[in-house]
């Protein structure tokens, strides 16, 4: 027999995958009645809504109903927490994109039609689309924030050297293949039945309940899987859910609603763009001895998740870097754009930027190389280990990473060839660089760190798996098979996990921040706990019967087999012992829980511990620069992560590639430009370019670092989904290291992110004119 | 009696489309089609503009020697007319079941062993255009995979694991359930191509004429001078899906084999305007290798099985790839109506932007293009935000042509993106006539630019850049030039 254990297998809709059979929200088929619905948007990013006429739409054939914000019947409200993002424009819109009515009709095409005969009267009022333009007019979403360790000022002041900087990092589209989409079927009593794809089950019920005007139980969210969703369906898969709801609430026939891509672009938030200005302190050997950063976010109309971003941001404005004087202050500037929103690294990424980039000036100032520069700022273990925010480092495993990636990359080899081949070359350059990741895992809103779980044991042995986290392509259902399958000693075959239904786990956290394995996998392992202690006594009963002499010390559940240790001989398949306890009255489904211990964060202080840990990784990426046409490719990258002892190393690996060509796409071709008025140019793939298959590096390598059980979580694992999203900063500053070798490194770029063609070329070009 | 119907092979069976029967338009697109059927939603749309593959389909269709060929196109951007005769392969015939198992097809298998799904919506594109290649022979290195799979993208994986699935696919290829059944799928498509009559498919919003003969085109071309041509449909659909763009008569012309070919004489070249431009990638490969640059990253594979030649002209947009270098081999559009037959220099032929000059009973048969002058020196270049899949930014084609001493006896010089319309660097043509082909004369022409062009700033890039890389592209041409005088 094969132990189960050791045994990997693909994702477990894999299978599904391929054949086509695996279901999205658009692809449920009913029998019939169902109508499609559309959002009419508003075309203009800031005005009062002088009035309206909907009758010459209302007219057309094959149009069922078109609702406004009167026909609301709860809360015209979609932000449950600050109010602050109408449901249905009345009076006012705030951005392009924003939702004033709701069509339902027969077909798409003939809800189009209407939406054209749908007149509209506005006033315009003065539009604010950036972030110097919103500081201008002092418009920021909230008071700044502050962390402040040691003494900057006063540290910068007799710092040797000083450098300031300044860095825009630019918004970026989700671009999950399945854009927007939900459909919702009216039941009795107005209840309602959404299938969303949404991270975030729980909050789609919660808003679709309040917008009806009915109670949390009345409504029933489910989802499947989503067609990707990197952050953008964590609360923004909650408006099409609420418009569908409110079309079938009012017309009580089943409503399907799905984006067109260039809706979907238009309507909903990106990556928040930032600009950050800093001033650097340092010694001869390259030791940052002050790091004063204002991080200031576009956070777009609302609230949406852009405090907690800009949290994130502030929290990793360090990356892996000990500081010993650091002040970072962050705002978030309330700009006529549609509101920006979580994408995997949330902040993360752009508060890393800047110290990546503020450390490879250092190297360039210092002329020394800029992965020893970084190698000498580490965290280290048992000084140097606390964050400015207060928390400690806890098995940190950043110069294990630095020493074997260096061997492994031949960096300083590599570095001597590069420089000898850019001596030589004047039309192709070459660059490389390294970069760590030191990623703080965890939701900072504490609450938010819990999960639940329902198993289900039937009484012929399946089981099946109810947890309250969504599938998007990571493998999160996939791990939790893993874990069920270990806890239970049954094989995978067994065990079915259920797709998300908040009638089976109520008050779920969104499926984000990395967590759904730490919470969710011990959430099902707590209830598989209180399963297997229900059945351990009928285990020994039935064990001691077919052999009285049966040492029943400790019984263990194992290749679906139930024996106790010290008997492996003697045993009886799950099977017979769920069937047995069905006979013999056991109950056998449970829930599950896990809150996750011990966080907490005091933001008068700036001080705490927001993060249960913390997850590392290392990049080495080397590209070449066609300084001609600022084109770049990425030629060799070498990875290696630390992911815990991995509960999946094939979906780890899927996540670091994944995550890492995402990255790559922030960091090069994924420019986003707005007009005047602040209409999105880039709004489809046409013209908005996220890697293709030609763009993944011509030699890749990525390794888990080995030895390297994490004590915080599930079977000693990490969490995978955003920390390697960040190691893509490797190919960003490999570029920056191109370019630079066009004056020889004597001086510093011009840069910014992305480093697109446009701001390669530029930046080459005044390099060149200052020689 | 015109044929009102279309037939195709679908699930190994006839399918038969009678629009005295339908409501829906001749112009719906496949990928609309098998959504709405049952049993067929494994299609996924992702963008609807031929720009994710996620809809990637194969049409198995008969050559001139009644071999299946097959090839993978985007769903979203063919009109249903076009399967006429063909057998439509989806992502749910791939598998052979039974009532209780499934066995994959080696494609699918790959994949699922390679761990190249993700989230699984752009999966089914991929498996496609695998099986496409799977199903052309093609050598499964990264060269042919990135080429092959250009058209679909995927935000989950990362393609790593997609590249080893369609190394492992295609390493060892076996006939697979397929190879079984073609003589029988060839049997039938033949039968359902027998009648060379052409099909007018008749909806009470549109009519779709579809002859199969230029005898047919032209004529029907003289009594519906209104209609819309499509040669190929990847752009005129991406309209309709979009913009809701609507045709009341369409004369697609996509089924007219005799303007497929490309005919070699003894001082040109002869390329139907039907020809698709995969073909003509493949021929620009063995005649001009100098403009591969352009024409192997012209769009995808997926569009460029369908897009032809004559289309690509025709559209006459500023960034249309092709015509740079048509402008530099002094092609003439060869053009014919049911009583005469014109030729036009292709600079003349396109009049300006987005417009042609063809009369309103012509239809573009051929381009005509003159075999390489080995004295002169080619170049040509496309810029653009991603390396495939992506309109050019801007793009040049030159050719060139030296004296014994060095100096520029000919000389055209195109560029792509920089005008409404493709268009020739007149002043820098003119200062560079004489002139010896040196480092400085480049230099100086390069601040002429700005006397031909004034580019645009848009959602692809901006004025500031566009006339630098002008400049850098002429450098980038001096280089090449240079390279191959000091090899020589």
């Amino acid at each position: 027999m094969n132990n189960s254990e050791t045994i990997f297998l693909p994702h477990e809709s894999a299978i599904s995958h391929v054949t086509g059979e695996a279901s999205y929200v658009s692809d449920i088929q009913l029998r019939n009645n169902l109508l499609w619905g559309q959002v009419y948007f508003s075309p203009v990013a800031h005005a009062t809504i002088k009035s309206y006429e909907l009758t010459e739409a209302l007219k057309i054939d094959g149009i069922v109903d078109i609702l406004d914000f009167t026909r609301i019947p709860g809360i015209n409200q979609l932000n449950t927490h600050m109010h602050d993002e109408p449901c249905l424009a009345g009076d006012k819109v705030t951005f392009i994109g924003q939702a004033i009515f709701l069509i339902a009709a027969k077909d798409r095409e003939t809800a189009l039609k209407a939406a054209k005969k749908i007149h509209i009267e506005f006033e315009q009022l003065e539009a604010i689309f950036t972030i110097e333009n919103a500081m201008a007019k002092r418009n920021n979403l909230a008071p700044s924030r502050r962390i402040e360790t040691g003494n900057p000022d006063k540290a910068l002041e007799s710092s040797k050297y000083r450098l300031k900087g300044r860095l825009e990092t630019g918004a970026q589209e989700h671009w999950y293949l399945e854009t927007q989409s939900a459909l919702c079927v009216p039941g009795e009593n107005r209840n309602m039945t959404v299938f969303a794809s949404t991270q975030n089950p729980s909050e789609t019920q919660n808003v679709v309940a309040e917008v009806l005007g009915l109670q949390s139980n009345q409504v029933i969210c489910e989802v499947k899987r989503m067609g990707g969703g990197f952050g953008g369906k964590e609360t923004q898969a909650n408006p099409i859910a609420v418009w569908a709801a409110l079309l079938a609430d009012a017309t009580r026939q089943p409503v399907l609603m799905q984006l067109s891509r260039d809706e979907d672009q238009k309507i909903t938030g990106k990556r928040h763009p930032f600009l950050s200005k800093y001033e650097i302190g340092f010694d001869e050997n390259g030791i940052i001895t002050a790091y004063i950063v204002d991080l200031h976010g576009n956070s777009g109309s609302s609230f949406d998740l852009s405090i907690p971003i800009l949290e994130r941001a502030m929290y990793h404005a360090d990356n892996s870097y000990f500081i010993e004087n650091m002040r970072v202050t962050g705002t978030m500037w309330k700009t006529n754009l549609p509101s920006n929103t979580a994408f995997r690294g949330f902040g993360g990424p752009q508060g890393m930027a800047v110290i990546e980039n503020a450390i490879d000036s250092i190297a360039r100032f210092l002329k020394k190389d800029a992965a020893e520069i970084r190698f000498k700022n580490f965290y280290q273990t048992q000084t140097k280990n606390l964050t400015h925010y207060g928390q400690l480092v806890n098995n940190n495993r950043l110069s294990r990473l630095w020493d074997q990636l260096i061997k492994s990359s031949d960096y300083f080899e590599r570095r001597k060839e590069i420089e000898k081949f850019n001596h030589s070359n004047n039309l192709i350059k070459k660059g490389l660089a390294l970069t760590p990741v030191k990623f703080g895992i965890s939701f900072t809103t504490a609450f938010l760190n819990q999960a639940g779980a329902l198993v289900l044991v039937y009484k012929d042995g399946s089981v099946m798996v109810n947890h309250g986290g969504t599938e998007m392509g990571q493998g999160l259902h996939t791990k939790i098979l893993h874990i069920a399958a270990k806890e239970l000693g049954i094989s995978k075959d067994n065990i079915i996990i259920s797709p998300t239904n908040t009638s089976k786990v109520p008050n779920s956290s969104a499926t984000a921040a990395s967590s759904g394995t730490d919470l969710n996998g011990m959430a099902v392992k707590d209830a598989i706990r209180t399963i297997k202690k229900r059945l351990k006594p009928l285990a020994i009963k039935m064990l001691s019967k077919m052999n009285p002499t049966v040492n029943t010390g400790r019984i263990i559940f194992k290749n679906d087999r139930i024996y106790s240790k010290s008997n492996p001989e003697i045993s009886i398949s799950f099977a017979e012992l769920a069937k047995q306890a069905h006979l013999e009255q056991i109950s056998l489904s449970a829930t599950g829980y896990y809150g996750t211990p011990n966080i907490y964060f005091d933001r008068e202080k700036g001080k705490g511990k927001p993060f249960h840990y913390y997850a590392f990784g290392m990049a080495v990426s080397e590209v070449e620069l066609d300084i001609l046409t600022g084109n770049t490719r990425i030629i060799r990258t070498d990875i290696l992560h630390d992911a815990g002892k991995s509960i999946h190393p094939e979906i780890d690996k899927g996540q670091i590639m994944g995550a890492f060509m995402q990255g790559v796409g922030w960091c090069t071709t994924e420019v986003i430009r707005w007009d005047a008025k602040g209409n999105l140019l880039n709004c489809s793939p046409d013209t908005y370019k996220i890697p293709g298959i030609g763009d993944f590096p011509l030699n890749y390598k990525a390794e888990l670092l080995k030895n390297a059980n994490n004590p915080n979580a599930i079977h000693q694992s990490k969490a995978i989904g955003e920390p390697p999203f960040m190691l893509a900063l490797s190919v960003w500053l490999a570029i920056k290291d191109a370019i630079s070798s066009v004056a020889d490194h004597t001086k510093e770029p011009d840069f910014s992110l992305p480093a697109s063609k446009e701001v390669v070329l530029l930046s080459i070009k005044k390099l060149k004119e200052s020689l | 009696m015109k044929s009102n119907t279309i037939q195709f092979i679908l699930d190994n069976e006839i399918y038969t489309i009678d629009w005295s029967k339908v409501d829906f338009l001749p112009s719906t697109t496949v990928l609309q089609f098998l959504r709405a059927i049952p049993g067929h939603t494994g299609t996924k749309e992702g963008c609807a503009e031929g720009d994710c593959g996620a809809c990637t389909i194969v049409l198995a269709e008969l050559t001139q020697d009644n071999k299946l060929t097959y090839k993978a196109i985007d769903s979203c951007l063919l009109f249903l007319p076009a399967l006429h005769g063909k057998q439509l392969i989806t992502i749910e015939n791939l598998a052979t079941k039974t009532p209780t198992a499934t066995l994959l097809h080696p494609v699918q298998q790959a994949i699922v062993e390679t761990n190249a799904s993700q989230c699984g919506y752009c999966t089914p594109g991929i498996a496609m255009s695998v099986f496409g290649m799977y199903k052309t022979l093609k050598i499964p290195d990264t060269k042919n995979i990135i080429d092959s799979l250009s058209g679909n993208l995927c935000r989950c994986t990362g393609y790593g694991s997609i590249i080893e699935a369609a190394k492992m696919a295609c390493n060892t290829i076996k006939p697979d359930h397929f190879s079984g059944i073609e003589p029988t799928i060839i049997e039938t498509l033949k039968e359902i191509n027998r009648s060379t009559d052409a099909i007018e498919l008749s909806h009470k919003h549109q009519l779709y004429l579809l002859p199969k003969t230029l005898k047919q085109a032209l004529e029907l071309r003289g009594k519906y001078p209104q209609a819309t041509i499509v040669n190929g449909s990847t752009d005129i659909a991406v309209r309709q899906n979009k913009t809701s763009e609507f045709h009341h008569q369409i004369l697609d012309i996509s089924s007219v084999t005799e303007i497929k070919q490309i005919i070699t004489t003894n001082n040109y070249f002869q390329i139907g305007a039907g020809c698709s431009i995969e073909d003509f990638k493949k021929f620009v490969q063995q005649n001009f290798h100098e403009f591969s640059p352009i024409t192997d990253h012209f769009a995808s594979l997926q569009i460029r099985n369908v897009a032809t030649v004559g289309g690509n002209i025709c559209n006459a947009s500023p960034i249309g790839d092709l015509i740079p270098m048509l402008i530099v081999l002094k092609a003439q559009v060869k053009t014919a109506s049911t009583v005469n037959s014109r030729m036009i220099n292709i600079e003349d032929f396109i009049t300006g932007y987005r417009s042609i000059d063809l009369h309103n009973k012509e239809l573009v048969t051929d381009i005509i293009i003159p075999k390489r002058d080995n004295d002169s020196y080619y170049f040509s270049e496309k810029v653009s935000t991603r390396r495939d899949l992506d309109i050019s930014t801007l793009s040049i084609a030159t050719i060139i042509k030296l004296s014994k001493e060095g100096t520029v006896d000919d000389i055209i010089l195109v560029y792509g993106g920089l005008a409404a319309t493709v268009k020739r660097a007149k002043s820098c043509e003119t200062f560079l006539l004489g002139k010896q082909f040196t480092l400085s004369t480049i230099s100086e022409t390069i601040n002429l630019i700005t006397n031909d062009f004034t580019p645009i700033s848009d959602a692809r890039s901006t004025t500031e850049y566009r006339l630098e890389t002008a400049g850098n592209l002429l450098l980038k041409c001096y280089y090449s030039v240079l390279n191959e005088l000091e090899s020589k």
